[in-house]
């Protein structure tokens, strides 16, 4: 389970505070979405979960499975399970894909004390992934996200997500700069991924998406805290209309 | 205007050690007036100093602070083993061998023969052999410009290779010269190659300066005068490690015949201070030159590549590419020109300098420059210095990959696509590894 209390950050050479208070519990099994307007905090929330630098944490905690997360590194946190599907995935020129794929799947493989798979067992794995994805051959082979289209990358997050094997899913406007066909097929991928022992958090600014993944909850955020909760429904509410409700509130609070 | 300077105790042993072993140097007569006027030419110049603009960040009048004696004869005993563990993954590279022992050629180390349209031989026996005639090119280098250390190359040079492929012949298998340095106490140590293709001839070439374990700190002076024919293609590269603690200056000098290719790498790393001098004219129209480097740096290292490419001619092409990674306190210096003479229409040079920066205290100075008479040409360059991308280390780190083993990746990334430029695909396999081993204790010696 992911339980975040009352957690408050702001950027660590700046004084602007951008988590404002945030509480939130996502049981293994589950998946919730969180929605709000631009600058809510909705990314801040997932770079913190996954260690970004850049931030302070000046109050509240974040216990994943009841360990400290906020105390880990973040190759520790990927150890323990968790994994940031990136809004703006980044690009490494002179890693081949596979490569990176490889490095990245020992590394949590040695540290979670599971054994490393053969380069053959590893390519098959893999490539089953990705013909999945609708990934080609071809891409794995090309460095990490060099040249990529916007919707290549994306299917690129989802794919290093499916051969991590994370327990605590973060995404992180995965639907951004997708069209229809796009969202579907990463829609697909994500939803092959839900299981009981696996919790997702899915940010996203649009309720589009969430056709596609069906939330267990839906948390509105606003101003830095989350602003109300409810069930899928609730998407279909804000779709409506809108989030000057919040927008609004927010401001009264600030 | 001429300023008169002091001496300083390397220059004045410089010239005192020339007297006392120019009789052990070999020669006839017209080689040891050519050395004479050559030492007489370096008393004149001193070693080159930060005010002569092309020497500004390689100072090595403060740099050579004590003077070594010239190896002249007399190589330490030495097995193939020995130089098989300091060539690294070059050992195992299927190729013809000459190797050279702190200046001296040992025949029983070596694997070339003479054969047909190949003629090789070591230096020193062609220079015995010229008796009063320096004929044959054997000291054509001393006459490029006024350059102190060309100039005690040709003074104090005792061994090297020379090479001379007949038309349109094609070597076999690659030639690996090998300099080694063995002596248990520093030593000058000057070798000359002189590389030939006729017209039409392929051969890839690489030159591996190494120290063998155990070898004191020395200098290196190694000078190759390379002349590639019409439509011949050459694949040179060079590899050295010379060690923490030695000096190597090295010097190009190449010419490029009509469509000739020239293909050149230079990988440089654990060695103390590096000179890499690169003069490279086009004779003849059409001729490509891709001439491309790596160098790896840590601690004091200091590492300076220095070219001139000479468009003399039209319809040319040029490409560098040099990429550096500089740790701790290591200073790299890149200075790069293109001239493009005035009738060389249709010219066409790339260059590009990048390095990355592993610590605050690393320095890179770069100088881009060209200097173009026609109007008709392509030519453009660029330089950069940058520091590992904390969003790409936070990115892979997210992936799970560890700190240390992230920031290896991102630099060997940077580096090998530098090194994709090997022109030989069995050599960049060998300058792969040995780069890497040296990347390993680069990002190492980082927090």
């Amino acid at each position: 389970m992911l339980e975040i209390k009352n957690l408050r950050v702001k950027l660590a050479d700046e004084d602007k505070l951008i988590l404002n208070g945030v509480s939130l519990e996502v049981p293994k099994g589950q998946v919730h979405a969180i929605m709000g307007p631009n600058g809510s905090g909705k990314s801040t929330l997932a770079y913190v979960l996954a260690g970004r630098e850049g931030y302070e944490v000046i109050d509240g905690e974040v216990l994943w499975n009841g360990e400290d997360l906020l105390a880990m590194e973040p190759d520790e946190r990927a150890a323990k399970g968790v994994f940031l599907a990136f809004q703006y995935p980044m690009e490494i020129p002179g890693v081949a894909t596979l490569t990176f794929l490889r490095t990245a799947f020992n590394a949590v493989r040695r540290k979670r004390g599971q054994k490393e798979l053969t380069t053959p067992e590893f390519l098959k794995r893999v490539r089953e992934e990705a013909t999945s994805l609708g990934i080609a051959d071809e891409i794995l082979k090309r460095p990490v996200n060099v040249g990529f289209s916007g919707g290549e990358k994306k299917r690129m997050e989802i794919l290093q997500m499916a051969v991590l094997e994370p327990s605590l899913c973060v995404l992180d406007e995965t639907d951004s700069g997708l069209d229809i066909d796009a969202v579907r097929v990463v829609s697909a991928g994500v939803t092959k991924l839900r299981s009981k022992d696996r919790a997702m958090l899915v940010i996203t600014h649009y309720q589009r998406l969430l056709n596609y993944i069906v939330p267990d909850k839906v948390h509105v955020m606003a101003g830095g805290t989350i602003r109300k909760t409810g069930g899928k429904e609730l998407a279909l509410e804000l779709e409506k209309t809108g989030y000057a409700e919040f927008k609004s509130k927010a401001l009264e609070s600030a | 205007m001429t300023v008169a300077l002091t001496r300083t105790k390397v220059e004045q042993a410089l010239s005192h050690d020339f007297e006392a072993v120019a009789a052990k140097l070999p020669g006839g007569r017209a080689v040891t007036e050519a050395r004479k006027a050559a030492i007489g030419t370096f008393a004149a110049l001193g070693l080159p100093h930060r005010r002569i603009e092309q020497w500004k960040w390689t100072d090595l009048r403060s740099a050579l602070k004590e003077p070594l004696s010239p190896a002249v004869g007399g190589a330490a005993k030495t097995s193939a083993p020995d130089i098989d563990a300091a060539l690294e993954d070059l050992a195992a590279l299927d190729a013809y061998r000459m190797v050279f022992v702190d200046g001296q050629h040992v025949p029983e180390l070596s694997t070339v023969a003479a054969a047909k349209g190949l003629e090789i031989a070591s230096l020193a026996a062609a220079l015995a052999k010229s008796g009063d005639h320096a004929g044959d090119g054997l000291i054509a280098a001393s006459a490029i410009g006024q350059e102190a250390v060309i100039a005690l190359n040709t003074a104090f040079m005792t061994d090297g290779a020379v090479i001379r492929i007949g038309k349109a012949v094609r070597l076999d298998k690659p030639l690996l010269l090998v300099f080694a340095r063995t002596a248990t106490e520093g030593r000058l140590v000057t070798t000359r190659n002189i590389l030939e293709l006729g017209d039409g001839a392929h051969a890839t070439v690489i030159e591996a300066h190494v120290a063998l374990r155990g070898a004191a700190p020395g200098q290196a002076n190694t000078l190759s005068d390379v002349s590639v024919g019409d439509g011949a293609h050459l694949t040179h590269t060079k590899c050295t490690v010379a060690g923490e603690a030695a000096s190597h200056l090295a010097t190009w000098l190449a010419t490029l015949g009509k469509a000739a290719t020239y293909h050149a790498f230079q990988l440089t790393a654990s060695t103390g201070l590096a000179r890499n001098n690169l003069f490279v004219t086009f004779k003849g129209e059409g001729a490509k030159l891709d001439i491309s480097g790596a160098f790896l740096g840590r601690g004091a290292e200091h590492i300076d590549t220095t070219l001139v490419v000479d468009h003399a001619v039209p319809g040319c092409e040029s490409r560098e590419l040099f990429k550096g990674v500089l740790a701790d306190k290591a200073h790299g210096v890149f200075q790069g020109k293109v001239i493009v003479r005035p009738d060389a229409q249709k010219s066409d040079g790339k260059q590009m300098a990048q390095v990355l920066m592993l610590s605050q205290d690393a320095e890179f100075d770069s100088k881009p420059e060209l200097e173009i008479h026609a109007d008709d040409v392509v030519c453009g360059h660029g330089s950069t210095a940058a520091e590992i991308d904390e969003d790409l280390l936070f990115y892979m780190r997210s992936r799970g990959i560890p700190t240390a083993e992230a920031r290896a990746l991102l630099i060997e990334s940077f580096i090998v696509e530098a090194i994709d430029k090997v022109g030989d695909e069995r050599v960049r396999a060998a300058l792969a590894g040995i780069a890497t081993r040296r990347l390993a204790t680069l990002s190492a010696s980082q927090p």
